[in-house]
């Protein structure tokens, strides 16, 4: 990824050369600069050139290869813009994060549950495998079609064609694996949440009530105390961390091709020391500060990643809307009546149909993962109004609790109104999102299936002895 | 000064070139004078007279030319394309329209207007007790810009259109000036709610700053309280002076320390009333620094929980505050802004419609000739729609940030820990959840990103639509030609529109229906 230039150079390092990081970045830009200049001003080496492209098929390579520039120019020009610093940003944000999941989790004793949890289900294997299938045969496809065009020359063609929607993709994989890392911690978070809920459950009984007086109070200063210890604590977990690194990882790797090693770190959550007892009197609702502070955290991180890949999400599902309505119109109109007549034309439109099929995966897969993450963290108010109803134990010692987690619910109120996964205000990204799109491409293609291509086929030699039928499917 | 007790720079004071241009040309009718020396919009009934003459002299100029080019568009109606004849008919007095919305708003609110920046600026001084100050030196180069950009916009359209697309040979085609007018009025005006509401977000930020910093102030305290219990440390508590010294002391050494601390107290010395209040000054200036020196010795607002209710309470109470003003504002300028909204959407439709046509050689109106050049259409969209972009992307954003004062406000809680101010913050976070603020045009919509994301899908599907109906409509030309070389009653028809134009239509709207079938 850093070698097309999308991501700047030693992305983690706080301090090195900028220039260098930057210069590396511009490389690809450039050669796709040359390449679609080179294309349009010299007018060879482009398929809209040859004799043997009619205008239907010049008209929408055009189209493809303009749309793929304004997508690749705001692209990039928006990560261009996109510093270093939103990687160290996010990576300390969340190593803080980490740290805090982790301490608390020990004081939840949730290493048990926390084994089975790490699996990875079938589906999100075979997503990435469908993913990566999907791309392959995209730029498969388009490399072998050029190769026998142009022969030796075919990059040049490529580098207008498939590779700025190949570079799309990737800026949205990035988003995603952002995205997913988000949603992991929120994740992580609802089962300290869920800990606290079924301990709460356990504890209801009414005969320890006089015991609990204490213990609340007990918990409550240890609540104080704990955000004092934090500074100790990092240190044990750094070296608990190292040494889970020596240890070999038996956890199923879902490191997809976006991962770092900092991130296979963090997944793996087992504490198999076997030192902590299981004490009773150990309590998880101590991490209930933190982690509503946590959950505030988490939160400005997604605001942040918004922020930074929100608006590259526009041109790309811009790109992607437009290239599917041409590639359903193109298929039903052009090739569905003149395929196998001339093979440019054929290419074409496959082209089409094959771009907006994976643009559209990348984009569901999008969707799918920022909707996730926003119910996951809806979620955690979820679990904080159960426990609240069920008022456990350490609720009746005081009020501080109930006002804790009253106060909690309230800020995830504000936090509603104010952030939602979003390509800069413009749409939400959740399925709502899908819906407005399919419904508004219905429309525009009851519009566009309307226009009277047959006469511009006819013109162009490719339709003579089918008229009729044509003309069977144009009257339904 | 007429008034002695100023603790902030008005914001009207940033506003004095914006007001001396719209006076000029008639956007605002308030007095000069009143500004100049007491930066507050005053009513006054010469400057209504002269609006009112201004707009009366821009009707009649503007109606004076379309009737001059609109003798260049009989050929339009005898070319029988109804739809642009009728779209370009439509669109004549749009703008005019706009034009007289936003004077006559601005005429009926001449009292009112000054009544929200009085409003705004009361805000300022109770922001300034609270200790954050407001820095109003942004918005006057803010304006500035925006108004380089509307002069740099309109005259680049109206050279550039005149020099190639208006026949400057007559004397009177320098009535064509005349069409910048509406625009250039209309963008004064809007300059007016942007910078205003550009304010009000400044107002916003400045709250959330102040409790984003409580709350990194509560954390360095708690922080030294940690270090504090581990060992006893001399550096992070200064030597303490008294009140008096404490000042020369963080005028010798301390300001880089200072600065780094509490609030971001921007000094108030850039004013230009420091001159005339200068034994004010400095005695509040002090005020506020023994308060960061104070602070600096790191004790957190936040664990007195009789201090915080009342700074949070305060707080909450100018955000209340703001969000009024900001409805108030969004009332005056509801009409504008519906009657803006409206515009940009008809105009950027139709603009890119007869650019289609203009690329297929039939004729336009002669009002939107601009549309003949793609270069010049694509700067006047350019102009149109960031204007209204701009708008709506301020509203959305001011929009956020007043909702975004609600999560700071927990933060502060959170990171206090503690069950009274617990209490007082989930008691405020109720009444802030209950001031939501939504710019919208009259209740139509709300000025939000997401309208702009509608509003682009209409005007693609409306554009869509309306090329369908040009190229059916030329289709059906050509199929009334070619029918008319075999039929002598069919030319009939095609040639005697102008007695026969009910019937014309009827036959072009059938064959327009029948296009789909007859021609494949």
């Amino acid at each position: 990824m850093q070698a097309i230039g999308l991501i700047p150079l030693n992305r983690q390092l706080a301090e090195s050369s900028v220039i260098m990081d930057y210069a590396l970045m511009l490389i690809m830009p450039i050669l796709y600069l040359i390449c679609y200049l080179g294309i349009n001003l010299s007018q060879t080496f482009g398929l809209p050139f040859l004799d043997a492209c009619n205008s239907v098929c010049r008209l929408s390579n055009n189209l493809f290869m303009h749309l793929g520039a304004f997508l690749y120019v705001t692209i990039i020009v928006l990560s261009l813009y996109r510093r270093k610093n939103f990687f160290v940003e996010f990576e300390t944000r969340l190593k803080e994060i980490d740290a805090v999941i982790k301490k608390c989790s020990k004081i939840a004793e949730l290493e048990k549950i926390r084994v089975q949890a790490v699996k990875h289900s079938v589906s999100y294997h075979f997503t990435w495998i469908f993913v990566c299938c999907t791309f392959t045969f995209a730029l498969y496809y388009d490399t072998k079609e050029l190769y026998i065009t142009f022969g030796e020359y075919a990059f040049i063609p490529f580098m207008v064609s498939s590779f700025p929607y190949l570079a799309g993709s990737i800026i949205q994989g990035e988003f995603i694996y952002h995205v997913s890392v988000i949603s992991n911690r929120f994740e992580q978070i609802n089962k300290l949440f869920e800990k606290i809920n079924q301990e709460a459950r356990l504890r209801n009984a009414p005969l320890t009530v006089f015991d609990i007086e204490s213990e609340g109070k007990k918990q409550q200063k240890k609540g104080t105390a704990t955000t004092k210890e934090t500074l100790a604590n990092e240190e044990k977990l750094a070296n608990e961390m190292k040494r889970q690194k020596s240890k070999p990882a038996q956890n199923e790797d879902d490191e997809n091709e976006f991962n770092s090693s900092e991130e296979e770190e963090d997944d793996i959550f087992d504490y198999n020391d076997g030192l902590m007892s299981e004490n009773p009197n150990n309590t998880s609702e101590a991490n209930l500060p933190d982690l509503f502070q946590l959950h505030d955290k988490i939160l400005s991180l997604s605001v942040i990643t918004n922020a930074e890949f929100g608006p590259q999400c526009v041109p790309y599902m811009a790109a992607c809307f437009v290239v599917s309505i041409f590639g359903i119109f193109l298929e039903t109109k052009v090739n569905f009546i003149v395929s196998g007549k001339s093979r440019l034309l054929d290419y074409v439109t496959y082209l089409y149909v094959i771009w907006s099929f994976t643009t559209m995966v990348v984009a569901y897969i999008v969707l799918r993962l920022c909707c996730n993450a926003n119910n996951h963290s809806k979620k955690s108010a979820m679990i904080v109004h159960e426990i609240m109803q069920k008022k456990p134990a350490f609720m009746l010692s005081n009020d501080l609790f109930y006002n804790k987690m009253k106060s909690f619910t309230l800020q995830f109120l504000h936090w509603e109104g104010y952030f939602q996964f979003n390509g800069i205000g413009l749409f939400a990204l959740d399925y709502t999102f899908i819906f407005s799109t399919v419904s508004a491409a219905t429309s525009y293609l009851i519009v566009l299936l309307q226009f009277d291509m047959t006469s511009i086929l006819r013109s162009e030699g490719l339709m003579t002895d089918i008229k009729l039928n044509s003309e069977a499917s144009m009257n339904p | 000064m007429s008034q002695p007790r100023q603790l902030v720079q008005p914001l009207l004071q940033q506003f004095q070139e914006l007001f001396v241009i719209s006076k000029l040309v008639g956007v605002l009718p308030q007095d000069l004078e009143q500004l100049r020396q007491k930066h507050a919009l005053e009513k006054s009934r010469n400057g209504m007279f002269y609006m009112l003459g201004v707009l009366v002299f821009y009707v009649l100029l503007y109606n004076l030319l379309i009737f001059w080019f609109g003798a260049e568009d009989t050929s339009l109606k005898a070319s029988q394309s109804t739809l642009t004849f009728v779209i370009g008919l439509f669109l004549t007095y749009i703008g005019l329209i706009m034009m007289v919305t936003d004077q006559l708003t601005g005429l009926l609110n001449q009292g009112q207007l000054g009544e929200l920046y009085e409003r705004i600026r009361q805000v300022d001084e109770r922001l300034y007790l609270e200790q954050c100050l407001v820095d109003n030196s942004s918005i006057s180069k803010r304006i500035r810009v925006m108004i380089a950009l509307t002069f740099i916009f309109e005259i680049s359209i109206l050279v550039s259109t005149y020099i190639k697309l208006v026949d400057y040979t007559q004397v009177l085609s320098l009535l064509w000036i005349l069409t910048a007018i509406p625009t250039f009025i209309n963008t004064m005006d809007k300059i007016w709610f942007a910078a205003s509401l550009y304010a009000l977000k400044e107002r916003f930020e400045a709250i959330n700053a102040t409790l984003e910093d409580l709350v990194a102030e509560h954390e360095r305290y708690r922080d030294w309280l940690y270090k504090a219990e581990n060992k006893f440390s001399d550096e992070t508590e200064p030597p303490q002076y008294d009140s008096n010294l404490e000042y020369l002391y963080k005028e010798l050494s301390g300001m880089d320390r200072a600065s780094a601390g509490k609030n971001k107290v921007a000094p108030i010395a850039h004013s230009l009333n420091s001159f005339g209040e200068s034994v004010q000054e400095p005695r509040k200036l002090q005020r506020a620094n023994t308060n960061r020196m104070i602070n600096l010795a790191p004790e957190s607002e936040l664990s007195n929980a009789a201090k915080v209710e009342v700074k949070l309470n305060n707080l909450c109470q100018v955000h209340d505050e703001v969000c009024e003003i900001g409805k108030a504002m969004n009332g005056l300028w509801s009409y504008p802004i519906l009657a803006l909204m409206a515009y940009g959407f008809l105009i950027f439709t139709a603009q890119l419609y007869f650019l289609y046509c203009a690329t297929q050689g039939q004729i336009i109106p002669s009002l939107f000739r601009t549309a003949k050049n793609p270069v010049i259409t694509a700067i006047f969209l350019m102009y149109t729609s960031g204007k209204c972009i701009y708008l709506i992307y301020l509203s959305w954003k001011t929009s956020l940030t007043s909702k975004r004062t609600g999560i700071s406000l927990h933060k502060c809680g959170v990171v206090a820990d503690d069950n009274a101010v617990y209490e007082i913050v989930n008691h405020l976070s109720l009444k802030l959840l209950n001031h939501a603020m939504d710019f919208s045009a009259c209740g139509f919509f709300t000025l939000d990103m997401e309208t702009l994301y509608g509003v682009s899908g209409g005007i693609t599907s409306y554009l869509i639509i309306l090329i369908q109906f040009n190229l059916a409509a030329q289709q059906a030309k050509e199929a009334i030609q070619s029918f008319s070389s075999f039929n002598e009653t069919a030319g009939l028809v095609g040639a005697a529109t102008e007695i026969d134009n009910v019937s014309s239509t009827l036959y072009s709207l059938v064959t327009t229906m029948m296009t789909p079938i007859s021609l494949t």
